[in-house]
């Protein structure tokens, strides 16, 4: 099979998953469902293999192969195709991207067990997972677009998975509302770029930007900032972020699936695909650093402070998409994606390890009721342990790795970018506060009364369920979540799927060390060949001084976490006396939700309601829409007034016909 | 003298095999008139819907066989090209729908089987015959043969009033039609003193007679009369009277049949023929166009009768297809004729429905008879629900491409306000489609116990007596049952529903086959 079959194959399995239980819906018994979905993920992420093994099969500068399997409308100037793109950088994506879902989808066969909207949730799992292949691997920019909105409604429909939650469905509503901002930033952008490339094709629209485009010029500058807005929200940069720690509503596997591994990258991938055109514009490559820069440090500085388990690595998730967001845009290509990939890994462990202490706690996710649960859960404690030692950056797991690099490319920049060369080892210190500040909290002390049931052998389970957000009740029925709780060490599924990403999270770095291997520099060379910013000298002594200061960073800070949250409690509370400016500030996240209600939903709300109040009703719905209804309706019944039913009437207008036409036709003479 | 006889008796010489497909259609009629007239009852029910099938099978097969092999025959009297053979595809398919819809309902039974199926491909002949026509005599021959058996087709039902009715008004109004024709075709015979179209377009384009006021009198006559065939508005009235009346798989096959063969030759006659008058008819057809467009989408608002609804939408849609010809490029003759095409199967699927319902619940076509179908029978609702929304012109469907076609044509042809009138037009016919979808998906089915049967029908002299038998048969019989399993009992006809909705969807997704097919039609006119 050629290596674009392969392709089209990796798109296919996961749409025969959503079809086939969609389908279904009524008809599936029992779990199978979730074994559809399971293994057609696995089946696209074998498709994945075979095109990573036929793509190396080709000679380095012929592995850019396009495919289209129809036009469906090539007129007009435009040449709409059905078309995809495989290349390194799409077959790395697609191997991420299914190898995590199948993981993540095994989970939720068990995660999901008894609710009583499983089959759904598998559908829209698959769904997602085919709209975000569809999106890596399209090969012009309209299919580009069709993946990124069918990513928005995958999301939105997963995070108000639970429909009945209010709490859920306002949540899926901003992330829908956000990331469509960011969807119309996308198609302005592709405008801006299509008006001078004349092709909505990805290849010739590189290959024509460096004749088209000078350096720097307006209309790329502004296409490029247009395309960093969808970026910018589907990724969670400042200010479109505020979706993603809300998006926590939404099933764990979600979370970790959408929200941390796949979807909120896709803002990684569009910069790092469309850098033939960013580097083209460098006031845009500017803006991608600062706010990834800025991202990264204010996500972590909220993340220290909050208690929901989950929005903790929600924000931590913003933090680390914060650094491959400043790593693609300052040209550390393959570092951003290595970085993207060993995230994908602890991340959704994290995520993984989350929800099963959240199954411990009866759906409870505040870590100021979760304490001890060490020896209660071995097996969760060693995944999360795992991740966060990956995410803190310890050497030698992956994020050490991944994450160093993004710092060093960015350092050996110079200039000003040594300032976000510093505010990125900050990040890297925080990240490992908060990171353990959850571990601490959550598997050490004395055990709260959860934990200790589950070490007598009883799994919690609340008497009456409740949204641990409002503490509203709830029933288990469809639109809520089901009656029983699952957790990894209870269930097998979900000790697979979080074994196989342990794994990843330990051994993924090892592909790309310093001055040992070069597996992912080597592989995405072909995608990025065109440009200069690839191959960056590397200056031994920063190298070092960047490997040493971020294992560092990273042991004091979970130095600190140790000393304030395990062996001296009392330094928490004090603290937050004493900087009780800083810590409203980061525990109000910023305030963000409050000044984007401000400047942007209030007044677009009264100048809503203003419109609505006089120009609607007065203008539209009175004159507009209420006048052309009236002389349609009044021609409407004239036409059938007309319509008597009697010849002679018919044969009358009949001859009034043909006396007007003939009239016209002889004033032609 | 002698050499004055032989010249007189030598005839033109007949291509037979270019003819093929419609001597397929006129001797299939022949055949399944005969067949119809021997054995019993129930091999007669049997063979005569297949040999049309088959006929028609063969006519197709045979145009197939002719497509790259444009000629003229009988001394340039027919054109057999792109444009009449793709015309033929069309109208053999709707006629392949037509037999499967009147398979087993009351109309045939009522004229028997055979005589109804030859008329229906003696008419189906006609109209071959109208799409191919090149000389005024093989258009007026083609509408008459068209147009006679029509009118006896839907006064088939006769002992029912509406039917008679719909049969009458269709001869008197037709008999106009065609009257008003003939004398425009005279008139243009006595001016340019030619009959065939490259004759007249000679006359007209370089003897200067375009400003003739003979001609343009003809050409008057000639709009006012084809006007009449495909219901172009203000020679419109008769079309919803007829519709509502006849019986229903004769309505659906006038409503896409007749409008391929009139809206054909018009195309042919007007674009080739008259193509040098064209300043002076382009604005005269593109003012009836536009009033067709609001005429026929204003009326169909509000109408209760599917039947009436889908007459006025098919005014509407006849608007859209004249649009097509007024332009005269070859972008809108390929867009005419993708739309005729693309016609048929839209206005197929939604008859199908009607058909069904019509013999499931005694509410006959009104659209309360389709309400909880989407619960019911979901592989009806989603047929008609594509067709509506293909009819309206909705993306994902062929109905968006082909208007997508006709506003392109029209834009690039400088006709952009009528492109905009069609927009208009199709904003309007939202409010008459949806509601139907509406009542499929929104709206509880009616409880099964109402309304009385419907009134007897009373036994005239000439009825058939099978039909009394059937009658008589199923007084005793429970009418009642069979409302659960609508699709179950009527295969054949449900079978036409979900072709034809597969068919709107595929060719939305999928156009580039349709876009093949047409696109030798503008050269075949010899348009720019």
């Amino acid at each position: 099979m050629s290596t674009t079959t392969y392709g089209w194959l990796v798109l296919a399995f996961p749409l025969l998953g959503t079809i086939a239980i969609g389908a279904g819906f009524k008809r599936l018994p029992g779990r199978s469902a979730g074994w559809i979905g399971t293994g057609t993920i696995f089946l696209a992420f074998l498709a994945s293999l075979g095109a990573l093994i036929s793509l190396q099969g080709h000679a380095a500068d012929h592995r850019q192969l396009t495919s289209s399997l129809w036009s469906y409308a090539s007129t007009a100037g435009i040449d709409a195709q059905l078309s995809i793109l495989v290349d390194p950088l799409s077959v790395f994506m697609i191997l991420v991207v299914t190898g995590v879902s199948t993981a993540i989808h095994l989970y939720s066969v068990s995660y999901l067990d008894s609710d009583r909207g499983f089959v759904r949730f598998f559908a829209y799992l698959n769904f997602f997972v085919f709209s975000m292949l569809l999106l890596v691997l399209a090969g012009n920019f309209v299919l580009l677009i069709v993946g990124w909105a069918f990513v928005t409604l995958a999301s939105y429909l997963l995070i108000s998975f639970w429909y009945r939650r209010t709490t859920a469905t306002a949540a899926g509503i901003k992330s829908f509302v956000i990331n469509v901002v960011g969807d119309v930033g996308l198609v302005l952008g592709t405008f801006f770029i299509f008006k001078h490339t004349d092709t909505l094709d990805f290849l010739k629209t590189f290959s024509a930007a460096p004749h088209v485009f000078t350096s720097g010029e307006g209309d790329l500058t502004a296409g490029c900032i247009l395309l960093l807005v969808g970026a910018f929200a589907k990724s969670a940069q400042i200010p479109l972020h505020t979706w993603l720690p809300d998006a926590m509503e939404g099933p764990t596997p979600v979370s970790a699936l959408i929200h941390a591994a796949t979807m909120v990258t896709a803002g990684v991938y569009l910069i790092a695909r469309m850098h033939p055109l960013f580097e083209l514009a460098p006031a845009a490559q500017d803006t991608g650093a600062v706010v990834g820069a800025l991202t990264l440090l204010i996500a972590a500085t909220i993340a220290v402070t909050q208690t929901d388990i989950k929005r903790v690595i929600a924000y931590s998730t913003m933090s680390q998409i914060g650094y491959m967001i400043m790593g693609v845009s300052v040209g550390a290509y393959a570092a951003g994606l290595f970085h993207l990939m060993t995230h994908a890994f602890f991340k959704a462990l994290l995520f993984m390890a989350a929800g099963s202490i959240i199954g411990a706690m009866a759906g409870e996710q505040s870590l100021d009721r979760m304490k001890g649960f060490r020896r209660a859960m071995p097996f969760t404690f060693a995944s999360f342990l795992i991740g966060g030692l990956a995410l803190s950056g310890i050497p030698p797991f992956s994020g050490f790795f991944s994450k160093d690099e993004i710092l060093l490319v960015t350092g050996e920049l110079g200039g000003w970018h040594w300032a976000l060369y510093v505010v990125g080892y900050i990040g890297a210190f925080l990240t490992a506060i908060y990171t353990f500040r959850m571990i601490f909290r959550a598997f050490f002390g004395d055990p709260v009364a959860e934990a200790r049931e589950l070490e007598a052998g009883h799994l919690h389970h609340a008497e009456q369920p409740t949204n641990p957000a409002t503490g509203e009740v709830e029933d288990t029925d469809v639109g809520f979540p089901g009656p029983a709780h699952a957790i990894a060490e209870r269930a097998l599924p979900m000790r697979v799927a979080m074994g196989l990403l342990a794994l990843g999270a330990v051994g993924a770095g090892l592909i790309q060390i310093p001055k040992v291997d070069f597996v992912i520099d080597d592989f995405l060379r072909p995608t990025f060949a065109g440009s200069a910013l690839y191959e960056p000298h590397t200056r031994n002594g920063l190298l070092v001084f960047g490997l040493i200061l971020g294992t560092l960073l990273g042991l004091s800070g979970i130095a600190i976490a140790w000393r304030v949250w395990v062996a001296r409690p009392g330094i928490a509370p004090a603290l937050r006396e004493r900087f009780a400016g800083a810590y409203g500030l980061f525990v109000n996240k910023w305030y963000f939700d409050e000044l984007i209600d401000a400047l942007v939903v209030r007044p677009a709300a009264a100048v809503g309601r203003f419109a609505s109040n006089t120009f609607e009703r007065a203008f539209v719905e009175g004159t507009l829409v209420g006048g052309t209804t009236q002389i349609v309706r009044a021609a409407s019944a004239s036409v059938r007034g007309a319509q008597t039913g009697l010849l002679r009437y018919y044969a009358a207008l009949l001859v009034l016909g043909v006396s007007g036409l003939g009239l016209y036709f002889l004033l032609q003479t | 003298m002698t050499m004055l006889a032989t010249t007189a008796l030598k005839g033109p010489h007949v291509d037979f095999a270019a003819l093929s497909p419609l001597i397929a259609l006129l001797g299939g009629a022949i055949v399944v008139l005969m067949v119809g007239l021997l054995g019993p009852r129930r091999l007669r029910e049997l063979f005569v819907p297949v040999l049309a099938l088959v006929a028609l099978g063969a006519s197709i097969g045979l145009t197939i066989w002719r497509w790259n092999t444009p000629e003229s025959v009988i001394s340039g009297a027919l054109r057999v090209d792109r444009l009449s053979l793709t015309l033929n595809l069309a109208l053999a398919a709707g006629g392949i729908a037509t037999v499967l819809l009147a398979w087993r309902s009351r109309a045939v039974r009522e004229a028997a089987h055979g005589e109804l199926y030859a008329m229906l491909l003696t008419t189906i002949g006609g109209m071959a015959l109208l799409a191919a026509a090149q000389n005024t005599i093989a258009v007026f021959l083609g509408l008459e043969l068209l147009s006679i058996p029509l009118y006896v087709m839907c006064a088939s039902e006769m002992r029912r009033e509406r039917s008679l009715e719909s049969g009458l008004k269709y001869l008197i109004v037709g008999s106009v039609g065609s009257a008003t024709l003939l004398y425009g075709l005279a008139l243009i015979y006595g001016a340019t003193g030619a009959t065939d179209f490259s004759g007249i377009a000679n006359a007209i384009s370089n003897d200067g007679m375009a400003s003739n006021a003979m001609v343009l009198s003809g050409i008057a006559l000639c709009v006012a009369g084809l006007a009449f065939k495909s219901s172009v508005a203000p020679f419109h009235q008769w079309t919803p009277d007829v519709y509502e009346g006849a019986p229903t798989p004769i309505t659906a096959f006038m409503a896409v049949a007749t409008k391929v063969a009139s809206l054909g030759v018009l195309l042919r006659l007007f674009d080739v023929a008259f193509i040098g008058a064209q300043s002076s008819w382009g604005p005269a057809l593109a003012t009836l166009a536009t009033i067709t467009i609001l005429v026929g989408n204003v009326g169909a608002l509000g109408q209760s009768s599917l039947k009436r609804m889908l007459a006025y939408s098919s005014i509407a849609q006849a608007g859209y297809i004249l649009a097509g010809v007024v332009v005269s490029t070859a972008l809108g003759a390929q867009a005419t004729v993708f739309y005729l095409a693309v016609y048929v199967f839209m206005n197929k699927a939604a008859f199908a429905v009607i058909v069904v319902r019509e013999r499931e619940t005694n509410l006959g076509d009104s659209v309360h008879a389709l309400a909880g179908l989407g619960a019911r029978a979901p592989w009806l609702a989603w047929p008609m629900t594509i067709c509506m929304l293909g009819l309206a012109g909705i993306p994902g469907t062929v109905g968006f491409i082909g208007k997508f076609q006709l506003i392109h044509a029209l834009v690039s042809g400088n006709y952009t306000w009528l492109a905009i009138v069609l927009v208009v037009g199709s904003m309007i016919s939202l409010g008459y489609y949806l509601p139907v979808i509406a009542a499929m998906w929104m709206r509880p089915a009616p409880s099964p116990a109402k309304a009385g049967a419907p009134g007897a029908i009373p036994a005239i002299a000439g009825g058939s007596q099978d039909l009394d038998d059937d009658d008589n048969a199923s007084d005793d019989g429970s009418d009642g049952d069979g409302e659960e399993n609508a699709s179950g009992r009527w295969p054949e006809v449900a079978f036409v529903a979900v072709l034809s909705g597969a068919t709107t969807i595929f060719f939305g997704i999928v156009p580039q086959p349709l876009f093949d097919l047409v696109h030798g039609v503008g050269s075949a006119l010899g348009l720019m």
